[in-house]
Order: C-alpha cells, then sequence, then structure tokens
C-alpha cells in the first residue's frame, strides 16, 4: 500500500502531565486496513498514547496525522476529525439516560446531521452487525457487560469511521463476556477496518494483529508481526512482560 | 415514604393475628408525626369557621397568598436560569468566567439573606439602572434610538419593590443554585464527556445531550428542597413592604391588635403552601426515578 493509504502518523509525540513523562518520543504510523495490538505493563502510556490520537489528551509536544490532516496545534477541524475516528472504551460509556438505539443515533443526528430514520436504519444495521438489534429498545443498565461494549461498538461503527481505536475493551468484562466482544473485534478486524487495539488479550493479538507493539515506560520497546513478538522477542523487556502475562 | 411502603406491604401480608412485638413494631413505624400536621391544619380551619375574629384575618390575609406565589415562581425561574449559567461558569476552563462565578457565589454565601434583599433593593438596583442609563447613552451616541431609548427612559424611582424583590431573591437563590448545579455536573463521571466528545460533538452538545440531562435528574431533589425553602424565605420581601402574606399579616395584627389571629393563620398559610409543594416536589421525584426504572 502507498504512503496516501497512511490512516494515522504520530510524530514524535511526548504527553506529560505535571513533571511525569506519561509518552515519551513516540513515532508510529498505521496503514489503512491494519490492526495494530498494543501491550504493555499498567502506567505505560498505552492509554494516553490512543488518547492522544483522538486529541482526547493535548500533546505536551509531537504531531498527529489523521489521513493527511494534521490534528495537534490547529483545532478548528477537530470535531469532524473525531466523528471520523470510533472510540471504544474500557468502561463502555453509554449514555444511561438513552436507549440503546438512541446511544447509537445521537452523534449521527447532532454531528453528521443525519435524519431521525436515516439514523435508525444506520443504527439497527450495526446492532444487527454486533447481534444486539433486539435490545434496541433497552436502557444501558437492563444490558449485561458483554452486551454494553457491543452497544458502544455499533455506537462508534455508526460513525462510520475511517479508524477505531480499542482502550481495553474486554478488561472490565466478566470471563464468560469477553468471547462475545472479542468475537465482534475480530469480524471487524477481518473486514478491514483500520484498529489500534490496547488490550492484554494475547489471543486476539495473535489472531487479528498485523503488528504488536510494546510499550514500556512511555516509549515503544518493541514493534513486531505477532509471530515475532510472540514466538521471538527481541529485547529483554518484552520476554519479561511476556512471560509474567503467559505465566497467568 | 419508605416508611408507608413497609406498611402497606405489611398490611397486605400480615393476615395472621398479630404478634405482640410486630403490633409495637407497626406503632413504632406508625407516621404519627403527619397525625400531628393534620391535626394543626384541622384546628386552624375550626378556629376559622367558627370564630369571628379568625374569620377576619384570614380572609383579610389571603389576600396576599397570590403575591406570595407570584413572587416565588418567576424569581425561582430566574434563579434557575442564572443558577445553571453560574454554575456552567464554574467549572468552565476559562479562569475569568470561573472566578466571576465563584465570586458571585461567594459573596453571597457570605452575606445573611435579609441584609442581601435590602442590599440589592436599595444598591444593586441604582447601580443597575445607573449601569443600563450608560449604554442607552452609548448607543444613541451610535445613533442606534431604538435601542438606546427605552434604556435611557428607565429610572429607578420607577422600579416597584415587587421587582426588586423579584430580583433580590433570584439573585441570592442562583448562587445556591450555582452549587446545587456545578454539583451534580460534576457528579457525572468524566468518561460521558469524553465519549461524547470522541465521538466528535462540542463541549456544548455534549452538556446539552449527554451531561446535563443526567445532572439535572441527579440534582432534582435538592432543586425541588430549594424551591420549598425559597417560598418560606419570599416572607423576608416584606421588608421592602411588598403585600405578599407575611406583609399582610403584619399590616393586619398592627391594626387590629390581633396578634394571636394574625401569626396562626400566617403560619397556617405558609405551612399548608409548603406541604402541598413538597408533596409535588416527591411526586415529579418519584415520577423521574420511575421512568428511570421502567427505562
Ligand atoms: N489525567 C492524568 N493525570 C495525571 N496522570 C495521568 C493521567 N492519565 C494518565 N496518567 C499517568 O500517566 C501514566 C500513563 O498512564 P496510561 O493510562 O497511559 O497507562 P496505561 O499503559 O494505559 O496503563 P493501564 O494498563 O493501567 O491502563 C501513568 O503513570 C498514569 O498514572
Ligand atoms: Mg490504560
Amino acid at each position: 500500500m502507498s504512503a496516501t493509504h497512511e490512516m494515522i502518523r504520530v510524530i514524535n509525540l511526548r504527553k506529560k502531565f505535571g513533571r511525569l513523562v506519561a509518552v515519551d518520543g513516540v513515532n508510529l504510523t498505521v496503514r489503512k486496513g491494519q490492526v495494530i495490538v498494543i501491550i504493555g505493563p499498567s502506567g505505560s502510556g498505552k492509554s494516553t498514547l490512543l488518547r492522544c490520537i483522538n486529541h482526547l489528551e493535548v500533546p505536551t509536544e509531537g504531531e498527529i496525522w489523521i489521513e493527511q490532516q494534521k490534528i495537534t496545534g490547529s483545532q478548528r477541524q477537530l470535531n469532524a476529525i473525531r466523528s471520523q475516528i470510533g472510540m471504544v472504551f474500557q468502561h463502555f460509556n453509554l449514555y444511561p439516560h438513552l436507549t440503546v438505539l438512541e446511544n447509537v443515533t445521537l452523534a449521527q443526528r447532532i454531528v453528521r446531521k443525519l435524519s431521525k430514520s436515516q439514523a435508525e436504519a444506520i443504527a439497527m444495521h450495526h446492532l444487527e452487525r454486533v447481534g444486539i438489534a433486539d435490545k434496541a429498545r433497552s436502557y444501558p443498565a437492563q444490558l449485561s457487560g458483554g452486551q454494553q461494549q457491543r452497544v458502544a461498538i455499533a455506537r462508534a461503527l455508526a460513525q462510520d469511521p475511517k479508524i477505531m481505536l480499542f482502550d481495553e475493551p474486554t478488561s472490565a468484562l466478566d470471563p464468560e463476556m469477553i468471547k462475545e466482544v472479542l468475537d465482534v473485534m475480530l469480524a471487524l478486524a477481518n473486514e478491514g477496518i483500520t484498529m489500534v487495539v490496547v488490550t492484554h488479550e494475547m489471543g486476539f493479538a495473535r489472531a487479528a494483529a498485523d503488528e504488536v507493539i510494546f510499550m514500556d515506560r512511555g516509549k515503544i520497546v518493541e514493534r513486531a508481526i505477532p509471530e515475532v513478538f510472540f514466538n521471538q522477542p527481541a529485547h529483554e523487556r518484552s520476554r519479561a512482560f511476556l512471560s509474567q502475562i503467559l505465566s497467568h | 415514604m419508605a416508611v408507608k411502603e413497609t406498611i402497606e406491604a405489611k398490611g397486605q401480608i400480615a393476615s395472621p393475628p398479630l404478634t405482640g412485638t410486630e403490633l409495637r413494631e407497626k406503632i413504632r413505624n406508625f407516621p404519627w408525626w403527619i397525625v400531628g400536621l393534620v391535626g394543626f391544619f384541622v384546628l386552624t380551619a375550626h378556629l376559622v369557621l367558627t370564630r369571628a375574629s379568625y374569620q377576619e384575618a384570614f380572609s383579610f390575609i389571603r389576600a396576599g397568598v397570590g403575591v406570595t406565589i407570584q413572587t416565588t415562581l418567576i424569581a425561582y425561574g430566574f434563579a434557575l436560569i442564572l443558577g445553571l449559567l453560574t454554575g456552567l461558569g464554574r467549572i468552565s476552563n476559562n479562569v475569568i468566567i470561573q472566578n466571576v462565578g465563584t465570586l458571585y457565589v461567594e459573596l453571597i454565601r457570605g452575606i445573611p439573606m435579609l441584609v442581601l434583599i435590602f442590599f440589592i433593593a436599595f444598591v444593586g438596583v441604582p447601580a443597575g439602572v445607573g449601569l443600563l442609563n450608560r449604554i442607552g447613552e452609548w448607543f444613541s451616541q451610535l445613533g442606534l434610538l431604538f435601542i438606546a431609548q427605552p434604556l435611557l427612559r428607565l429610572e429607578n424611582s420607577a422600579v416597584p419593590m415587587t421587582t426588586r424583590a423579584i430580583i433580590a431573591l433570584s439573585v441570592t437563590y442562583g448562587a445556591f443554585q450555582a452549587e446545587i448545579f456545578r454539583a451534580g455536573i460534576q457528579s457525572i463521571g468524566r468518561g460521558q464527556m469524553e465519549a461524547a466528545r470522541a465521538q466528535g460533538m462540542s463541549y456544548w452538545q455534549a452538556m446539552r445531550f449527554i451531561i446535563l440531562p443526567q445532572a439535572i435528574r441527579n440534582v432534582l431533589p435538592a432543586l425541588g428542597n430549594d424551591f420549598v425553602s425559597m417560598l418560606k424565605d419570599s416572607s423576608l420581601v416584606s421588608v421592602l413592604a411588598v403585600r405578599d402574606i407575611t406583609q399582610i399579616a403584619k399590616l393586619y395584627a398592627g391594626r387590629s391588635f390581633q396578634y394571636q389571629e394574625a401569626y396562626v393563620t400566617l403560619a397556617a398559610l405558609y405551612l399548608m403552601m409548603t406541604v402541598v409543594l413538597s408533596a409535588f416536589v416527591k411526586w415529579l421525584e418519584r415520577r423521574v426515578r420511575q421512568d428511570e426504572r421502567n427505562a
């Protein structure tokens, strides 16, 4: 694929919280259709990197480009750019006062200015895609965690995003619900959606990732295809992390 | 409320004869205070119906109910708007707006309400009118007469006491409600704003569609309490000679020397209004919560 298919480019990104350096000089490119899995110990800056990509955190230094558009610095187009990036959070962050259907249609209607019937048709399509169309009239509190996370994925998909960001989407779920969410994500990966996924699910990384990125202390330590990363990790710290995670 | 429900629930189950402890429990849980309240109303009604002096006091003072309710409703409406705007201002990222909001809230909280009412009526309003006159002059220099003229025509002495009273109550309660709204907004998890912004909503869209609907639902009880408090505090505007029920009762007592009749009637009227209002507020809350549950 050519450089014109570059979806995300992160240049020398640094993010400080006070004196703490959460992300320390990260460079990263993600091409169209790629699935990137980011792993690393707690506090290594994975979430912060992800949140800088759609500017939920303002970078201290460096640049973020989304499809040839620079989003750091000038922020005039920010809302428009964000509406093309779907984000799925660890704690779902569904809107509890709205029904499932309203959760999925709201942004379409007020950001993309679609009509109610258009937005609902799109919403139902994506709810079916994640296998939860029968809950369209329910409220988030009436759903299980796995169901809520699938709604959150449908909500992001309904934005017709060019990129999907996932921040530990299964970490808050009971074990028996993890699979239903991973299955949906795996299907999306196979459909060719560009995805950046922070996760501890090594099975998912092996099955879906084009590349695995290992972060530690705000830096990218290793970047490799899954076969290489899991079988012959090049770095001492990657090896230590893997042995720790796999021994569980 | 909860007490009543448990009693009802027990009443349905307890068909077998009650044991001694059950009976004692039932007596303990019974809301006797309601009996006392009803007793007070019955007693007052009895006095009003049977004694000419009470009857006279009642029909005289009753005339102020309209002013009291009107003052409260209008001032409450303005206080809600002022409170919401100030509450939003206090959590704003704009340092100036945030500080102005905080200053306003702290000023109001540090001054007794009675003093505030005098201050706003006799210092605040004249200053405000003076400012509007200035703005009028400025507009007339710009040649915008249609804006300038109504502003220039404003006169401090022409502002009625009722208006001053409403402004004073609004400004005072606006500060209280700012705190309620601020706390309500801050009680909504950060993730909600983030999810909304991540979807491309603007800050204000996220506020309007995501944060405020949840925040307001959470603070409804507090807002309801304030409504009842304001009804009571509206009695303070009698110091501005606004003819609310307190003022009328005072006038009546001073003229007829029937202090007991005047103030028993006055207290009963307030109590009646607040009891009805509280019940309405509770009903509203329960409905909202029910919506949530059915939801
Ligand atoms: N809003 C914030 N304010 C201050 N410090 C923060 C903030 N967000 C993150 N940090 C700090 O930045 C560092 C990186 O955090 P980050 O959440 O990116 O790590 P992570 O790799 O996602 O960890 P985890 O696996 O626990 O989610 C941590 O030390 C964290 O405490
Ligand atoms: Mg994280």
